[in-house]
């Protein structure tokens, strides 16, 4: 990042949500990192870009794209990417990450994140946008795997395999969302060790934790609840193979009290010192 | 094997309900009608509840189910079109005065151009409040030249015009208030000037005249045209006082050459 900016620790970190602003600025808990939604601080000015100026000052930070339609055939939203790269000027964050999914077509924006197709010709435009988006902003990209819930029947590429190639040829980083990898190895039935053992190791700067909700249809990725306990024991192992890295708690929907956000970074913070003994 | 381009199509196609684009696209399993309803649910939630966030007194006028209602129909008649949710709803008012079921409510499109105007300002550009500079800059201009300068707003704010009492029923349905206050629909509407005012924003009625000057103003209009404006509103309009008064309190921000 830049010159000035404050990496993350490879411990436990808090994703940001409004509600819980004022009470971190006034309390200033003991949490080693957060993390924002980009979009949310996309504003000229105002109170909330000036609430992240002081959370910034205490805290490293890292910038979530929820909205950039990375994966997208329709063209790139250049007034959309000015605001990222002003956004980063402005608070120097530790990271910055978007997604491994497209938001829209033809115009039209879902503001959700939807799955590609794993063929080459997605991996080579994905490929050709992460460079580009690299390049605009002129830092590296960290890109995270999501969660899905239909598979292409034309798809060529294992999803790992995928997201391996993207970052060995882009030289981006990931972001590998431990939770989304359960939820797809649960829903497209594929072994989600095997998925994290596929990763270069070095790519990977961050996971991320959340909770899901089990439906008759599949799990479905709602950052709604506390880490589902067969997470906790990938996360681990995911810990043991890859390494320690920041690893941040999602939870979006039915946001509870901050104090038990911080109860589940504590957790995931005695998985990563954890994992730091039996590597030593 | 369908290009990407026509992949993203078929998945939209499909997500409409289209059935033979879902079959090209993923095949047989008997599974997938039910896994394109977990993305159609994420998105009806994704949008009901940031427009819930923009529109809170919107929300509480109507209630959650009439409001979700209202979210789902804006949604598939002006569908997002950017990436940034936080830009979605300026066009919601202005669906609001089509919306069928809300036709018995004539002021909730003009509450939803408002927290939508609230919206906008909370997000304008910081910019410095000086107003002894703009006073002295008002001072020394050559009074024959007055008419042609052009007063600069400051970037957060905007006026709403409603016949309705606005101000009244967004106070009376704030969060911490009970909202049974009863308020006449034909008490009086009017002018409302929103304007950051840290850490808040300030909602502040206007005479007509004032209105009419500010409006004339924030069109960019010189001085002049602005004054012109504001007498053919109100006789009375008083404009050293209304100067004074909007420099004072960080409306007006600057004189532009």
């Amino acid at each position: 990042m830049t010159s000035t900016s404050r990496p993350l620790p490879a411990a436990a970190g808090i994703g940001l949500r409004a509600p819980h602003v004022r009470d971190v600025l006034a309390a200033r808990p003991a949490v080693a990192w957060f993390e924002v939604h980009s979009e949310n601080y996309f504003a000229d000015g105002g109170p909330a870009l000036a609430t992240l100026d002081r959370v910034r000052a205490d805290y490293p930070l890292s910038l979530h794209g929820v909205g950039l339609s990375l994966g997208s055939t329709d063209p790139l939203d250049r007034a959309h990417l000015a605001k990222l790269k002003r956004l980063i000027a402005r608070v120097e964050p530790g990271l910055v990450s978007e997604h491994l999914c497209w938001s829209g077509v033809a115009g039209r924006h879902y503001n959700d994140l939807l799955p590609l197709p794993y063929t080459e010709e997605a991996l080579d435009h994905v490929c050709a946008r992460v460079a580009r988006v690299q390049d605009t902003l002129g830092c590296e990209l960290a890109v995270e795997n999501v969660s899905s819930y239909v598979a292409f029947a034309d798809a060529t590429i294992p999803e790992w395999e995928f997201v391996a190639m993207l970052a060995r040829r882009t030289g981006c980083r990931l972001l590998l969302d431990v939770n989304n990898v359960y939820v797809n190895a649960t829903n497209h039935g594929f072994d989600a060790d095997a998925y994290v053992a596929a990763l270069p190791a070095d790519a990977v700067h961050e996971y991320h934790l959340a909770g899901f909700e089990e439906t008759s249809a599949g799990l479905v990725d709602t950052h709604g609840a506390p880490v589902a306990p067969d997470v906790w024991r990938l996360y681990a192992r995911t810990v043991a193979a890859l390494g320690p890295r920041p690893t941040l708690i999602e939870w979006d929907t039915d946001l509870p009290a901050f104090a038990v956000l911080q109860g589940e970074a504590a957790k995931a913070q005695a998985f990563l010192e954890a994992g730091d003994a039996v590597a030593a | 094997m369908p290009s990407l381009r026509d992949a993203q199509l078929g998945f939209a196609a499909a997500l409409a309900g289209d059935a033979t684009a879902q079959a090209t696209l993923f095949g047989a399993d008997a599974r997938v009608t039910a896994r394109l309803a977990i993305y159609r649910g994420n998105g009806r939630a994704n949008y009901r509840n940031a427009l819930a966030a923009t529109f809170p007194v919107v929300l509480r006028l109507v209630g959650a189910p009439f409001f979700h209602a209202a979210v789902d129909a804006f949604v598939a008649a002006q569908p997002s079109i950017a990436g940034d949710l936080n830009l979605y709803g300026d066009r919601f008012g202005a669906f609001l005065t089509t919306y069928g079921p809300a036709i018995a409510l004539p002021y909730l499109p003009d509450i939803a151009r408002l927290e939508w105007a609230i919206d906008e300002a909370n997000r304008a550009a910081d910019v410095p409040h000086v107003p002894d500079a703009v006073l002295a800059a008002l001072a020394v201009a050559p009074p024959e030249r007055l008419p042609e300068a052009r007063l600069v707003l400051d970037p957060s704010c905007r006026l709403v015009v409603s016949p309705y009492p606005l101000l009244r029923i967004w106070r009376a349905n704030q969060a911490d208030r009970d909202g049974d206050e009863p308020i006449a629909l034909d008490e009086g509407g009017g002018a409302l000037l929103v304007r950051r005012d840290p850490p808040g924003v300030v909602l502040v009625p206007l005479a007509a005249g004032d209105a009419a000057w500010l409006a004339a103003l924030a069109n960019g209009d010189a001085l002049g045209v602005a004054i012109d404006a504001a007498l053919a509103a109100d006789v009375a309009f008083d404009l050293g006082a209304t100067l004074r008064s909007h420099i004072a309190e960080g409306t007006i921000v600057a004189i532009a050459a």
